[in-house]
Protein backbone atom coordinates (compact mmCIF):
# COMPACT_ATOMS: atom_id res chain seq x y z
CA UNK A 1 0.00 0.00 0.00
CA UNK A 2 1.19 3.65 -0.38
CA UNK A 3 2.26 5.34 2.38
CA UNK A 4 2.17 8.46 1.01
CA UNK A 5 -1.06 9.73 2.07
CA UNK A 6 -0.58 8.78 6.10
CA UNK A 7 2.35 10.68 5.19
CA UNK A 8 0.51 14.40 4.39
CA UNK A 9 -2.37 13.88 7.07
CA UNK A 10 -2.09 17.25 8.96
CA UNK A 11 -1.79 16.49 12.45
CA UNK A 12 -3.55 19.56 13.88
CA UNK A 13 -6.71 18.02 12.37
CA UNK A 14 -6.04 14.62 12.93
CA UNK A 15 -6.59 14.85 16.56
CA UNK A 16 -10.06 13.67 18.03
CA UNK A 17 -10.70 16.85 19.65
CA UNK A 18 -10.36 19.06 17.11
CA UNK A 19 -11.68 16.63 14.35
CA UNK A 20 -14.90 17.30 15.60
CA UNK A 21 -14.36 20.91 15.64
CA UNK A 22 -13.38 21.47 12.34
CA UNK A 23 -16.04 18.88 10.97
CA UNK A 24 -18.79 21.34 12.65
CA UNK A 25 -17.40 24.44 11.38
CA UNK A 26 -17.29 23.06 7.92
CA UNK A 27 -21.13 22.50 8.01
CA UNK A 28 -21.50 26.14 9.08
CA UNK A 29 -20.98 30.21 8.08
CA UNK A 30 -20.06 30.00 11.98
CA UNK A 31 -20.54 28.52 15.84
CA UNK A 32 -21.40 30.04 19.01
CA UNK A 33 -18.31 28.77 21.50
CA UNK A 34 -21.45 27.59 23.89
CA UNK A 35 -23.51 25.72 20.52
CA UNK A 36 -20.12 23.67 20.04
CA UNK A 37 -19.73 22.90 23.70
CA UNK A 38 -22.90 21.12 23.98
CA UNK A 39 -23.17 19.64 20.49
CA UNK A 40 -19.76 18.55 21.19
CA UNK A 41 -20.45 17.82 25.09
CA UNK A 42 -16.49 19.01 25.66
CA UNK A 43 -15.63 21.28 28.59
CA UNK A 44 -15.30 24.87 28.58
CA UNK A 45 -11.32 23.97 29.09
CA UNK A 46 -10.64 21.32 26.78
CA UNK A 47 -12.54 22.99 24.09
CA UNK A 48 -11.00 26.42 24.34
CA UNK A 49 -7.29 24.67 24.42
CA UNK A 50 -8.54 22.92 21.14
CA UNK A 51 -9.80 26.25 19.64
CA UNK A 52 -6.44 27.78 20.50
CA UNK A 53 -4.25 25.14 18.82
CA UNK A 54 -6.73 25.65 15.75
CA UNK A 55 -6.44 29.15 15.40
CA UNK A 56 -2.94 29.09 15.94
CA UNK A 57 -2.78 26.81 12.81
CA UNK A 58 -4.85 29.27 11.07
CA UNK A 59 -7.66 27.35 10.98
CA UNK A 60 -10.37 29.20 12.49
CA UNK A 61 -11.48 32.78 13.31
CA UNK A 62 -12.14 33.47 16.81
CA UNK A 63 -14.97 36.55 17.35
CA UNK A 64 -15.39 38.26 20.37
CA UNK A 65 -18.54 40.54 20.14
CA UNK A 66 -22.20 41.19 22.53
CA UNK A 67 -25.19 40.01 22.27
CA UNK A 68 -27.99 41.82 24.08
CA UNK A 69 -25.29 43.24 26.47
CA UNK A 70 -23.73 39.44 27.15
CA UNK A 71 -20.74 38.25 25.92
CA UNK A 72 -20.95 36.12 22.48
CA UNK A 73 -17.11 34.49 21.11
CA UNK A 74 -18.34 32.69 17.69
CA UNK A 75 -15.77 30.44 15.54
CA UNK A 76 -15.54 30.06 11.85
CA UNK A 77 -13.08 28.23 9.56
CA UNK A 78 -10.81 30.42 7.48
CA UNK A 79 -10.55 29.77 4.08
CA UNK A 80 -6.91 28.12 4.76
CA UNK A 81 -9.02 25.89 7.57
CA UNK A 82 -11.44 25.21 4.82
CA UNK A 83 -9.24 23.82 2.43
CA UNK A 84 -7.01 22.23 4.82
CA UNK A 85 -10.36 20.07 6.29
CA UNK A 86 -11.05 19.50 2.22
CA UNK A 87 -7.30 18.27 1.49
CA UNK A 88 -7.83 16.15 4.53
CA UNK A 89 -11.18 14.52 3.82
CA UNK A 90 -9.13 14.19 0.46
CA UNK A 91 -6.66 12.37 1.85
CA UNK A 92 -8.87 10.17 3.80
CA UNK A 93 -10.93 9.08 0.77
CA UNK A 94 -7.88 8.37 -1.00
CA UNK A 95 -6.63 5.86 1.76
CA UNK A 96 -10.32 4.47 2.23
CA UNK A 97 -9.81 3.64 -1.94
CA UNK A 98 -6.87 1.92 -1.38
CA UNK A 99 -7.53 -0.15 1.08
CA UNK A 100 -10.23 -1.24 -1.18
CA UNK A 101 -8.54 -1.62 -4.17
CA UNK A 102 -5.86 -3.92 -2.16
CA UNK A 103 -8.78 -6.33 -0.67
CA UNK B 1 -7.99 -3.58 8.73
CA UNK B 2 -5.18 -0.35 9.92
CA UNK B 3 -7.36 1.99 7.19
CA UNK B 4 -10.31 1.38 8.84
CA UNK B 5 -10.25 4.41 11.17
CA UNK B 6 -10.15 6.18 7.88
CA UNK B 7 -13.92 5.18 7.14
CA UNK B 8 -14.56 6.06 10.48
CA UNK B 9 -13.37 9.02 10.71
CA UNK B 10 -15.04 10.01 7.36
CA UNK B 11 -18.30 8.71 9.15
CA UNK B 12 -17.72 10.98 12.17
CA UNK B 13 -17.21 14.14 10.09
CA UNK B 14 -20.03 13.00 7.96
CA UNK B 15 -22.52 12.77 11.28
CA UNK B 16 -21.14 16.39 12.55
CA UNK B 17 -21.65 18.28 9.58
CA UNK B 18 -25.35 16.83 9.49
CA UNK B 19 -26.02 17.63 13.22
CA UNK B 20 -24.29 21.13 12.74
CA UNK B 21 -26.85 21.96 10.11
CA UNK B 22 -29.57 20.67 12.75
CA UNK B 23 -32.10 23.66 14.80
CA UNK B 24 -31.60 22.10 18.04
CA UNK B 25 -33.54 24.88 20.16
CA UNK B 26 -36.12 23.40 22.53
CA UNK B 27 -39.42 22.84 20.65
CA UNK B 28 -41.94 22.16 23.22
CA UNK B 29 -42.40 25.80 24.75
CA UNK B 30 -43.11 26.73 21.22
CA UNK B 31 -45.84 24.51 20.41
CA UNK B 32 -47.36 25.05 23.55
CA UNK B 33 -47.59 28.09 23.23
CA UNK B 34 -48.68 27.44 19.79
CA UNK B 35 -51.56 25.10 20.62
CA UNK B 36 -53.09 27.10 23.73
CA UNK B 37 -53.49 30.20 21.46
CA UNK B 38 -55.21 28.06 18.54
CA UNK B 39 -57.78 26.61 21.47
CA UNK B 40 -57.84 29.81 22.93
CA UNK B 41 -58.84 31.63 19.67
CA UNK B 42 -61.55 28.91 18.63
CA UNK B 43 -63.04 29.35 21.85
CA UNK B 44 -62.79 32.97 21.52
CA UNK B 45 -64.52 32.87 17.93
CA UNK B 46 -67.14 30.37 19.68
CA UNK B 47 -68.27 33.92 21.45
CA UNK B 48 -67.73 36.23 18.57
CA UNK B 49 -69.70 34.03 16.28
CA UNK B 50 -68.55 34.66 12.46
CA UNK B 51 -70.25 35.41 9.47
CA UNK B 52 -68.96 35.11 6.63
CA UNK B 53 -65.78 32.63 4.78
CA UNK B 54 -64.41 35.97 4.64
CA UNK B 55 -64.47 36.82 8.02
CA UNK B 56 -63.21 33.04 9.17
CA UNK B 57 -59.98 33.25 6.90
CA UNK B 58 -59.48 36.87 7.85
CA UNK B 59 -59.54 35.83 11.75
CA UNK B 60 -57.29 32.54 11.24
CA UNK B 61 -54.66 34.30 8.96
CA UNK B 62 -54.57 37.18 11.90
CA UNK B 63 -54.45 33.90 14.53
CA UNK B 64 -52.14 32.51 12.22
CA UNK B 65 -49.47 35.72 12.38
CA UNK B 66 -49.99 35.91 16.46
CA UNK B 67 -48.78 32.50 15.92
CA UNK B 68 -45.43 33.25 14.26
CA UNK B 69 -44.81 36.00 16.36
CA UNK B 70 -44.95 33.74 19.39
CA UNK B 71 -42.26 31.55 17.65
CA UNK B 72 -40.33 34.55 16.62
CA UNK B 73 -40.37 35.76 20.31
CA UNK B 74 -39.58 32.18 21.98
CA UNK B 75 -37.13 31.52 19.50
CA UNK B 76 -35.31 34.59 20.32
CA UNK B 77 -35.28 34.43 24.26
CA UNK B 78 -34.15 31.06 24.00
CA UNK B 79 -31.23 32.11 21.90
CA UNK B 80 -30.15 34.59 24.11
CA UNK B 81 -30.71 32.79 27.43
CA UNK B 82 -28.81 30.19 25.85
CA UNK B 83 -25.72 32.96 24.61
CA UNK B 84 -25.94 32.24 21.08
CA UNK B 85 -26.98 34.18 17.86
CA UNK B 86 -31.16 34.03 17.05
CA UNK B 87 -30.58 33.98 13.33
CA UNK B 88 -28.17 31.09 12.98
CA UNK B 89 -27.74 28.94 9.69
CA UNK B 90 -29.88 26.33 11.30
CA UNK B 91 -32.81 28.78 11.85
CA UNK B 92 -32.05 30.27 8.68
CA UNK B 93 -32.82 27.09 7.12
CA UNK B 94 -35.91 26.51 9.10
CA UNK B 95 -37.25 29.89 8.30
CA UNK B 96 -36.57 29.68 4.78
CA UNK B 97 -37.67 26.18 4.27
CA UNK B 98 -41.26 26.67 5.89
CA UNK B 99 -42.07 30.01 3.83
CA UNK B 100 -42.96 28.76 0.39
CA UNK B 101 -45.83 26.54 2.01
CA UNK B 102 -46.52 29.40 4.35
CA UNK B 103 -47.00 31.98 1.81
CA UNK B 104 -49.44 29.91 -0.08
CA UNK B 105 -51.36 29.10 2.84
CA UNK B 106 -51.42 33.04 3.46
CA UNK B 107 -52.16 34.10 -0.54
CA UNK B 108 -55.15 31.42 -0.01
CA UNK B 109 -56.01 33.03 2.60
CA UNK B 110 -56.22 36.29 0.63
CA UNK B 111 -57.96 34.87 -1.97
CA UNK B 112 -60.71 34.12 0.49
CA UNK B 113 -61.18 37.50 2.00
CA UNK B 114 -61.54 39.26 -1.82
CA UNK B 115 -63.09 37.04 -3.14
CA UNK B 116 -65.76 35.75 -0.22
CA UNK B 117 -67.97 32.62 -1.57
CA UNK B 118 -70.10 33.15 1.86
CA UNK B 119 -71.32 29.99 1.58
CA UNK B 120 -69.42 28.41 4.96
CA UNK B 121 -68.66 25.16 2.61
CA UNK B 122 -65.68 27.92 1.47
CA UNK B 123 -64.38 27.95 4.94
CA UNK B 124 -64.76 23.94 5.13
CA UNK B 125 -62.37 24.09 1.69
CA UNK B 126 -59.94 26.43 3.00
CA UNK B 127 -59.41 24.03 6.79
CA UNK B 128 -58.03 21.90 4.67
CA UNK B 129 -55.88 23.62 2.30
CA UNK B 130 -54.11 25.30 5.02
CA UNK B 131 -53.24 22.52 7.25
CA UNK B 132 -52.09 20.23 3.85
CA UNK B 133 -49.93 23.76 3.00
CA UNK B 134 -49.07 23.82 7.14
CA UNK B 135 -48.28 19.85 6.90
CA UNK B 136 -46.00 20.47 3.95
CA UNK B 137 -44.08 23.50 6.04
CA UNK B 138 -43.25 21.51 8.93
CA UNK B 139 -42.09 18.38 6.65
CA UNK B 140 -39.49 20.50 4.45
CA UNK B 141 -38.27 22.13 7.60
CA UNK B 142 -38.34 18.78 9.23
CA UNK B 143 -35.46 18.02 7.22
CA UNK B 144 -33.28 20.71 9.41
CA UNK B 145 -35.07 19.78 12.74
CA UNK B 146 -35.40 16.42 14.46
CA UNK B 147 -37.01 13.49 12.83
CA UNK B 148 -40.27 14.21 15.01
CA UNK B 149 -41.18 17.10 12.99
CA UNK B 150 -41.86 15.01 9.91
CA UNK B 151 -44.09 13.16 11.26
CA UNK B 152 -46.00 15.94 13.06
CA UNK B 153 -45.96 17.51 9.12
CA UNK B 154 -47.39 14.35 7.67
CA UNK B 155 -50.15 14.42 10.25
CA UNK B 156 -51.04 17.79 9.19
CA UNK B 157 -51.13 16.28 5.77
CA UNK B 158 -53.08 13.06 5.57
CA UNK B 159 -55.73 14.86 8.20
CA UNK B 160 -56.41 17.49 5.61
CA UNK B 161 -56.66 15.02 3.43
CA UNK B 162 -59.37 13.38 4.74
CA UNK B 163 -61.07 16.15 5.93
CA UNK B 164 -61.08 18.18 2.61
CA UNK B 165 -62.32 15.07 1.20
CA UNK B 166 -65.01 14.53 3.42
CA UNK B 167 -65.80 18.07 3.10
CA UNK B 168 -66.43 17.48 -0.56
CA UNK B 169 -68.43 14.35 -0.02
CA UNK B 170 -70.69 15.40 3.02
CA UNK B 171 -74.14 16.35 1.79
CA UNK B 172 -75.46 18.19 4.68
CA UNK B 173 -74.64 21.89 5.33
CA UNK B 174 -71.69 22.58 6.87
CA UNK B 175 -71.35 25.73 9.71
CA UNK B 176 -68.78 28.23 10.20
CA UNK B 177 -68.46 26.91 13.34
CA UNK B 178 -67.45 23.46 12.81
CA UNK B 179 -65.14 24.67 10.88
CA UNK B 180 -63.53 27.14 14.02
CA UNK B 181 -63.97 24.19 16.22
CA UNK B 182 -61.83 21.86 13.68
CA UNK B 183 -59.60 24.72 13.09
CA UNK B 184 -59.32 24.39 17.37
CA UNK B 185 -59.39 21.23 17.50
CA UNK B 186 -56.89 20.02 14.71
CA UNK B 187 -54.33 23.41 15.01
CA UNK B 188 -54.35 24.58 18.20
CA UNK B 189 -54.86 20.81 19.88
CA UNK B 190 -52.28 19.00 17.83
CA UNK B 191 -49.08 21.63 18.81
CA UNK B 192 -50.64 20.93 22.13
CA UNK B 193 -50.41 17.24 22.18
CA UNK B 194 -47.23 17.68 20.34
CA UNK B 195 -45.78 20.13 23.35
CA UNK B 196 -46.91 17.49 25.94
CA UNK B 197 -44.80 14.91 24.05
CA UNK B 198 -41.89 16.74 23.38
CA UNK B 199 -42.02 18.22 26.99
CA UNK B 200 -41.64 14.31 28.49
CA UNK B 201 -39.00 13.47 25.81
CA UNK B 202 -37.24 16.43 24.35
CA UNK B 203 -33.28 17.07 25.75
CA UNK B 204 -33.76 19.77 27.89
CA UNK B 205 -30.36 21.23 27.59
CA UNK B 206 -31.16 23.89 29.88
CA UNK B 207 -31.69 21.89 32.96
CA UNK B 208 -28.49 21.74 34.21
Amino acid sequence: MNAKPFLQIDRVIHEKGRLPIMSLLAASTSLSFTEMRDELGMTDGNLSMHIKTLQEAGFVSVTKSYSNQRPLTTCALTPAGRKAFADYIDLLEQIVRQAREAE
Amino acid sequence: MQTEWASENLQIIRTLMERSAVYRHALAPVMATIGLTGIGAAILEAFARMRTSGTFAAYWMIVGVICLAEAFFLTRRQAVKENEPFWSPPTKRVAQALSPAFFAGFVAGLVFLRFDPGNPRGAWLLVPGWMVLYGCALHAAGFFMPRGIKLFGWGFIVTGCVLGVGALFYTGQPSLSMANWAMGAFFGGSHWAYATYLFFTEKRRNAA
